[in-house]
């Protein structure tokens, strides 16, 4: 009985002390992360300026019916790109990495040297991808300048809309691709080499050993991969900046411009803020909605490991 | 051993209590004082091709001689001064003085009242930048809105002989361009530029026929879409005629500049800062500079558009405001740093040298021409500010979208939309 009691007290002092060692991390996450959170929360609700001197004017739910009944057409045609953004390019992403990885997962000079060509882009500052691609395809970059000095017709990479949206998602595409091969490869390491065998040797073919072991064992990447390249997609800004600037007309405005390049930019910060709180719920829903429907096939990656 | 592990677990939470106070005590280091102390003036300034931050501590560095007062230039975090502004506004980060943008319905509560000094009473355009009298922003001169450069042999060779006065000569003069292989009649670029030109060319008639239309706007008399519809009906005509395509307003001010000088462009419509690019890299051309057309032959000249060139103000919160203050003034009203800001950016002003740029006598005759000065849309100051913000950008977003096909009605009915939901949020 009293090894028991022994037992409870030196667990709850253990107990206190591990809550003593997490206080530091909790209150930077809370001071960094949280109060901001709050505030934006707070400053939604309201007109504000963002000038300290000037105080918010607290309108409840105005901004959030600015949003929603869209008089000006700005807000829905950004939500609309951010949608075909993310969609779009969360596909194409995650195909091209898979299909990348699935070619340079054996580890050889050229392999690795492939994967770092693959992954620099990622390196560069996104602005800078912008205005590198602005350079190549623009109406007078590099790739119209070759088309017309062969005698043909320059191509509207950056001048007609739908143009406009297909390239930026590329050049997104382009510049994420390298974090999610990293990952795709990491998780094919993962596949167990002797189930593939044994497909093999019962005569599965190349496509069949993927169908039915390499994909189902990937499932927990392919979770991680899809959702963090939506993540990104959503709240894609500077790439915008350094492409197009939103243009032509607001084709390439996305959800992140229209916040900060707009909202921000005239000092509504109420607005901009009811805008950014969107953007979290809308995040949230979607990471937790693939994460649930992704269960079952991370629950048969499980039994294969 | 619980008593040691308690004491090691204290001491790392005390330890990891420190960086955390030392953020704290950071900031509160930086929250008041990083406006500049005694001898030094902080200046947030626009940076482009032509003002470039050597040439802006050039600009300074007689004054940080003469006064000893340390002059930091520093250029915007953001995309732009505007943008800069507010944000160090909120960070509590604010400059001692800002150049190149005007104070708004926001910002002039923090922005240092200039009435008092005598200097800046003479400042050029005072008066259509003054709100009730009171000065809060000071400029050495003033940049013509409204000028249409064009090439002379182009004309010469497309048989144009005068520039054109009407809409129907610039039609005119457009199809003659076209009719002789030009690439480019009439030169429009993207981005900024898009909203500044096609409002440049109109200014004119826009104020022959509604004088002071901002205050019809603001006041409910006009609407914003019935201010621009013509205009943005003469650009359909002429993007319907193929004069202007919509790789013209995908295409950077700086290269369709570079290609105006290399002789690709007929007309191109740009402020009187362009001739500070063409006396850097003259063209083999000889370059001409006219006024916008208007409808009746008979109104010309008719009023120009024009903005103060150079605006400095001062933020009231500013811990050196005597320093800020004599910064401002020596930019304003000492000879020689008005002559260098000249170099810098042409702008026009009573008494200016003009001989090192070839074209600024030229936009001079045009000014001196002019009957009245109108100010721009997105004036946000004084007694012809539109009450709402962002107004150069949602302008250009709509009138870009004439090159993809919208109807001049939609275009300005969406401007009218946006207006409408500006001024009532």
């Amino acid at each position: 009985m009293a090894r028991a009691r022994t037992a409870r007290v030196l667990g709850r002092r253990g107990a206190l002390g591990r809550g003593l060692m997490t206080v530091p991390a909790a209150l930077i996450y809370i001071g960094l992360m949280v109060v901001p959170v709050g505030y934006a929360v707070y400053y939604s609700f309201t007109e504000y300026n963002g000038i300290p001197s000037q105080t918010p004017e607290w309108v409840g739910l105005k901004n959030y019916t600015r949003i929603f009944t869209d008089p000006t057409g700005d807000m829905h045609s950004s939500l609309w790109v951010t949608g075909i953004i993310a969609v779009v390019g969360a596909f194409a992403v995650n195909a091209i990495a898979l299909g990348l990885a699935l070619l340079l997962r054996r580890t050889t000079p050229f392999t690795a040297f492939a994967r770092a060509v693959m992954f620099y882009p990622h390196v560069l500052s996104a602005l800078i991808v912008g205005f590198l691609w602005q350079a190549i395809l623009g109406p007078q970059g590099a790739v119209n300048n070759l088309l017309t000095g062969s005698g043909r017709s320059a191509l509207p990479f950056l001048s007609d809309p739908g143009w406009a949206l297909a390239t930026m998602i590329a050049v997104i595409v382009w510049a994420q691709l390298g974090v999610q091969l990293v990952l795709y490869l990491a998780g094919l390491q993962a596949v167990p080499a002797d189930l593939q065998e044994a497909a093999t040797l019962d005569g599965a073919g190349r496509v069949q050993v993927f169908q039915h072991v390499t994909w189902p064992a990937l499932a927990p990447t392919v979770t991680v991969t899809i959702v963090t390249s939506v993540l990104s997609l959503l709240k894609v800004y500077e790439v915008v900046l350094g492409l197009t600037n939103g243009g032509p007309g607001d084709a390439t405005q996305t959800w992140a411009y229209e916040i900060l390049a707009v909202s921000f930019a005239n000092n509504k910060v109420g607005l901009a803020c009811a805008q950014a709180m969107l953007l979290i719920v809308v995040a949230g829903i979607l990471s937790f909605t693939i994460i649930a429907l992704r269960r079952r096939a991370e629950e048969g990656a499980e039994a294969l490991s | 051993m619980s008593a040691r592990f308690r004491r090691g677990a204290i001491g790392a939470s005390a330890l990891g209590l420190v960086p955390v106070l030392a953020l704290t005590a950071c900031s509160s280091d930086d929250g008041g004082g990083s406006s500049g102390v005694g001898d030094q003036v902080r200046m947030l300034v626009n940076i482009t091709d032509n003002l470039t931050q050597a040439k802006w501590d050039e600009l300074v560095a007689p004054f940080e001689e003469e006064t000893g007062i340390d002059v930091k230039i520093e250029g915007p975090s953001g995309q732009s001064v505007a943008e800069t502004f507010p944000t160090q506004l909120a960070a509590g980060t604010a400059p001692d003085v800002i150049q190149s943008i005007f104070p708004t319905e926001d910002t002039a509560p923090e922005i240092l009242d200039l009435s008092d000094y005598d200097w800046a009473q003479g400042t050029p355009m005072a008066d259509l930048y003054s709100t009730d009298g009171a000065i809060n922003v000071v400029g050495v001169g003033m940049q013509a809105q409204s000028l249409l450069f064009y090439n002379k042999d182009l004309f010469e060779k497309a048989g144009i002989s005068e520039p054109p006065a009407t809409w129907e000569e610039m039609d005119a003069a457009l199809k003659a361009l076209q009719d002789e292989g030009v690439k480019k009649p009439i030169g429009f670029a993207s981005e900024w530029a898009t909203g500044v030109q096609v409002q440049e060319i109109w200014h004119p008639q826009q104020n022959l026929t509604t004088p002071g239309w901002q205050q019809a706007v603001a006041g409910g008399s006009s609407t914003l879409g019935d201010q621009f519809q013509p205009m943005f009906e003469h650009v359909a005509d002429w993007i319907d005629a193929g004069y202007t395509t919509a790789d013209d307003v995908a295409t950077d001010s700086g290269t369709q500049e570079a290609n105006f000088i290399a002789g690709d462009v007929g007309i191109y419509p740009m402020g009187s800062w362009f001739t500070t690019t063409l006396a850097g890299s003259p063209p083999e051309f000889e370059v001409g500079i006219f006024a916008p057309p208007v409808d009746d032959a008979a109104d010309q000249p008719a009023p120009m558009g024009a903005t103060m060139a150079f605006p400095y103000m001062v933020w009231n919160g500013t811990q050196a405001k005597d320093a800020a203050t004599q910064l401002v003034e020596y930019l304003v009203t000492d000879e020689d740093a008005i002559a260098a800001q000249a170099e810098m950016d042409n702008f026009n002003r009573e008494g200016l040298d003009t001989s090192a740029n070839p074209y600024a006598g030229q936009v001079q005759e045009l000014l001196d021409a002019a009957p009245s000065f109108v100010v721009p849309g997105n004036q946000t100051v004084g007694d012809f500010a539109l009450p709402v913000a962002g107004f150069n950008e949602k302008f250009t977003e709509v009138a870009q979208g004439l090159w993809q096909g919208t109807l001049p009605a939609d275009a300005a009915g969406q401007l009218t939309a946006w207006y409408d939901a500006e001024a009532a949020g």
